[in-house]
């Protein structure tokens, strides 16, 4: 018999009991009252006015947000795939930064750009005017919507790019050749081509925006308004009505599942690869007069998106005052070392962090390119099911998660609540789907050949594993790696509501600080956290040797 | 129907000379295949008629109009071409009706009954009738290399490119595509430029061939002409299978390789000056030691080796006192051992002299 077996079927065994033991309990107690099953809890929160206000608004949100990443993300793709903009390294770089930014510390970055008083922006505009009224006020729907969205326009913009990166110019010339003048070939071949990719783009945006916790509560709090997030969260607020918060995770649940279902449909059908065979080479279109102004447009977005924020952040980390201009007097390192000293909990919760991070990334990298070998090779019956639960998480919002972890783990046999194992539960089965999917594609490049030649040759499978396949899937399995670690020293949304005092981790603390007003503080940590995530994101463009938006150069 | 005519065109690459220089003429109606290996400027060739590139020089006339100059280029949309491309590109998300109908589009003053009818009636020709509603993912190879030829053809163009269509067939579908297109050749008459690196597709389809190398014309001609009266070494053993023999013209009509001596016919050498000569393996006759035909070249020799292809024997013939080997294509009987001695005849009408240098 193989000594492997039992190998693949505990891995296994270990997805199903993380995926299984949440859900099924965030479903079980949804509908569980005093005497047997009851739906007393949906009806209380679907008759709420003020939960059916927070549905609506989720619905304007993720719906906005969506348009707003497809109209910044579309025309970026096209013009770094497609044509001669100048700098399309650059501009790639930049939408990869944008797509790595905690999307909470952009808010807070905005709060302190355009927030209605003192807002910098605001102040240079009745400075520069004499205006009473400031220009822009980010806590509104359609500022959280513009946050939202210029970090997650990044979705779309990998989807449309891909995509374009793989119709060949074949294909417009030869609409070209029979006739068809340059507009008639965009109307009637490429964009009908990158549809499916848009709207699936769209789709994966508006999933983006359903699931997120930390933007709204930044700035649809202070604004007087709730999202489904934001409810559940408040729902967990003392005294706690898990009952009714689980109830009301559940449409999200469903609303994300079937999103991504259709998504699905949409790219699968008819598939876009150029059909027939070689050929295939993809010619830029020259921009002519249009190629500095193009760059100039993209360069605008990015300055929403990163310059500003970016800059206002490292402003107020060194500064006394962030509103006031950055004087000689203004100039401090106070916040440096009251955020590291002073404030209790901040090196607590970085040690958590970086614990959390190495442990989740190191577990999970280890599951992920077990499991993803093992579909790969369908070495036990059932490996659908194991693709298909490693994918599963990928429906389940981080709010979600949590309430799910939160019900399961509080009480036998599992009693994890309280301590940092339940976060850790909750980041390796939240980032699964991400580790999945890059292993997922590391083995899928190295073919069965390679290991069966080794065996033929008389090595066993594990022998194999370990001098073949091993070596070859190296560089695939530090990028899941590093996704999971990047996945999770951002993660704030399943954090919130799984931390205990003495289980605090880097994103609560800042959004602790937020409570307090401690501006500097949180830039400081902002600025940690930052500093982080690239240096992981250049560590996985090492390992990889590409960028990590995807498409080959 | 009018024909095209390339005039000294060059198109670079960086430092590369994809096209270098290139003049040639397609007449009306004529099929005229563009044959090099690969990096010869073909494909360049091609895309220049297209007007998908822009000629650093020359000048590319169809008919009385000047397409392509260094100092304007009609786009490819108006110049009433088709062509088919070597992916086929094909467009995914449109059924083969709809990638048929697509050029008609263009065409002014036809209703849509004219349009469906002539798609139809088109689909029938290349045997693709009831295939109208399946998208181009769920055919054959085949099938999608006829929709890309109905599509080609629908328009009615002035003139058709075909930028390697077959090489992404299997053999068998390849050469039953050959006689397809041949055929279809035919019926339609364009004025037609065939790209391809296969030298007996070439040889099957076309009218004429023009051998391409380095970004020049090598040599233009008809099959057989290219076949029997090759002008360089380079075409010689380009266009099938020959012996290239170097030596020096020692009469007007003689040149010697060492001690071996071959009369060549209507030929005016300079003597002395050197001489290469291609002899096709099959009029390498071989017979019993000491054989002689009158007037022939005649030599003995041993069998080196043979290889038995079915319809013939492939023979490495040594040629006896020198170090010259010629190939011999023979009758599978009587077969001949190796180590045979045998003797070869050489008529001098099959020794065809080269030019000395090839152009480059």
């Amino acid at each position: 018999m193989d000594r492997s077996i039992p190998v693949w079927v505990g891995a296994a065994l270990a997805l199903v009991v993380l995926m299984v033991l949440p859900l099924g309990w965030l479903a079980w107690l949804s509908v569980s009252g005093e005497h047997g099953t009851t739906l007393t809890h949906y009806r209380d929160v679907f008759t709420d006015p003020a939960l059916r206000r927070a549905l609506w608004n989720t619905v304007v949100l993720a719906f906005w947000v969506g348009l707003v990443s497809v109209a910044i993300g579309a025309p970026l793709a096209w013009l770094t795939a497609r044509t001669d903009v100048p700098r399309p390294g650059l501009i790639r770089g930049l939408v990869l930064a944008s797509f790595v930014t905690p999307p909470f510390l952009g808010a807070f970055a905005w709060v302190m750009l355009a927030g209605p008083n003192a807002g910098i922006l605001n102040t240079f505009w009745r400075s520069a005017t004499g205006a009473r009224e400031p220009l822009l006020n980010i806590f509104t729907m359609p500022g959280l919507i513009f946050i939202v969205s210029i970090y997650t326009f990044p979705y779309v913009y990998i989807m449309v790019a891909n995509t374009l990166a793989l119709i060949a110019s074949d294909l417009e010339e030869a609409a070209a050749i029979l006739g068809a003048g340059r507009l008639a070939v965009a109307r009637t071949v490429t964009l009908p081509m990158v549809l499916p990719a848009l709207a699936s783009g769209f789709i994966l945006a508006v999933l983006q925006a359903l699931a997120l916790f930390g933007s709204p509560a930044i700035l649809a709090l202070p604004a007087g308004f709730h999202t489904v997030t934001t409810q559940i969260w408040s729902l967990f607020q003392f005294p706690p009505k898990v009952e009714q918060a689980a109830a009301f995770s559940i449409p999200l649940l469903l609303a994300t599942a079937l999103l991504l279902q259709v998504q699905k449909r949409l790219l699968g059908r008819r598939g876009y690869a150029a059909v027939g065979g070689k050929g295939g080479q993809r010619r830029t279109i020259p921009l002519g007069r249009w190629r500095w102004p193009a760059l100039g447009a993209c360069l605008a977005v990015m300055s929403c998106a990163i310059f500003l924020p970016y800059g206002v952040l490292a402003k107020a980390a060194f500064s006394r005052a962030w509103a006031q201009p950055l004087s000689r007097d203004n100039l401090t390192l106070g916040n440096v070392t009251f955020t590291f000293f002073d404030y209790g909990s901040t090196r607590a919760a970085i040690v958590n962090t970086l614990e959390l991070g190495v442990m989740t990334a190191c577990i999970g990298a280890a599951m992920v390119a077990v499991l993803s070998y093992v579909t790969n090779r369908k070495l036990v019956i059932g490996h659908q099911v194991v693709a298909f639960l490693a994918l599963a998480p990928v429906v389940v919002p981080g709010v979600v998660l949590a309430v799910g972890l939160f019900i399961a783990y509080t009480r036998p046999p599992f009693v994890l609540y309280g301590t940092l194992w339940i976060l850790f539960l909750a980041y390796l089965t939240k980032e699964m789907p991400v580790g999945y999917a890059q292993a997922d594609a590391t083995f899928r490049a190295i073919p069965a050949d390679l290991e069966d030649a080794g065996r033929v040759l008389g090595a066993g499978r594990l022998r194999i594993l370990r001098e073949i396949t091993a070596p070859l899937a190296k560089s695939g399995i530090i990028a899941a790696w590093c996704f999971i670690f990047i996945g999770v020293i951002r993660e704030l949304s399943a954090s919130i509501l799984l931390f205990t005092p003495n289980t605090k981790v880097m994103s609560v603390v800042i959004f602790d600080l937020k409570e307090e007003g401690q501006f500097g503080a949180i830039s400081v940590l902002g600025l940690v956290m930052l500093a982080l995530t690239f240096a992981t994101v250049a560590l996985v463009q090492a390992a990889l040797g590409r960028d990590v938006l995807g498409a080959r150069r | 129907m009018p024909g095209v005519v390339l005039k000294a065109l060059a198109k670079r690459y960086g430092d590369v000379g994809a096209v270098d220089g290139l003049s040639l003429e397609v007449k009306p109606g004529e099929l005229l295949a563009l044959l090099g290996p690969s990096g010869c400027g073909k494909t360049t060739t091609l895309r220049l008629v297209a007007g998908f590139l822009a000629p650093e020089a020359g000048e590319i006339w169809v008919g009385d109009r000047c397409l392509s100059s260094p100092a304007s280029v009609v786009p490819p949309e108006r110049r009433r071409m088709a062509m088919i491309f070597q992916s086929y590109a094909l467009w995914p998300h449109m059924t083969v009706a709809q990638n048929v109908a697509y050029g008609l589009r263009f065409k002014p003053g036809l209703s849509r009954g004219d349009r469906e009818a002539r798609v139809r009636e088109m689909l029938r020709v290349v045997q693709l009738a009831g295939y109208e509603t399946r998208y181009p993912g769920e055919l054959s190879g085949g099938q999608q290399q006829r929709v890309a030829v109905a599509r080609a053809l629908v328009v009615e163009p002035e003139i058709l490119l075909l930028d390697e269509p077959l090489s992404n067939l299997d053999a068998n579908l390849r050469e039953e595509m050959r006689f397809e297109i041949r055929r279809l050749h035919e019926t339609f008459g364009n004025t037609t430029l065939y790209v391809t690196h296969d030298q007996a597709e070439a040889m099957v389809i076309s009218d004429r061939i023009a051998v391409l190398k380095a970004g020049k014309v090598a040599q233009t001609g008809t099959a057989d002409d290219l076949y029997h009266r090759p002008r360089t070494r380079f075409v010689a053993e380009f266009i099938g299978r020959t012996n290239v023999v170097d030596g020096v013209a020692v009469a007007r009509d003689t040149v010697a390789h060492l001690n071996v001596r071959l009369r060549v016919a209507a030929a005016d050498l300079a003597p002395g000056s050197r001489v290469a000569l291609s002899i096709r393996p099959h009029q390498v006759r071989l017979g019993a030691p000491g054989d002689a035909a009158d007037g022939a070249n005649s030599f003995r020799g041993s069998v080196r080796r043979a290889a038995f292809l079915g319809d013939s024997v492939d023979y490495e013939i040594a040629v006896a006192d020198s170090d010259l080997v010629l190939r011999a294509a023979a009758a599978p009987t009587p077969r001949l051992p190796v180590g045979a001695a045998v003797g070869l005849t050489i008529e001098p009408a099959a020794c065809v002299p080269l030019a000395e240098s090839d152009l480059s």
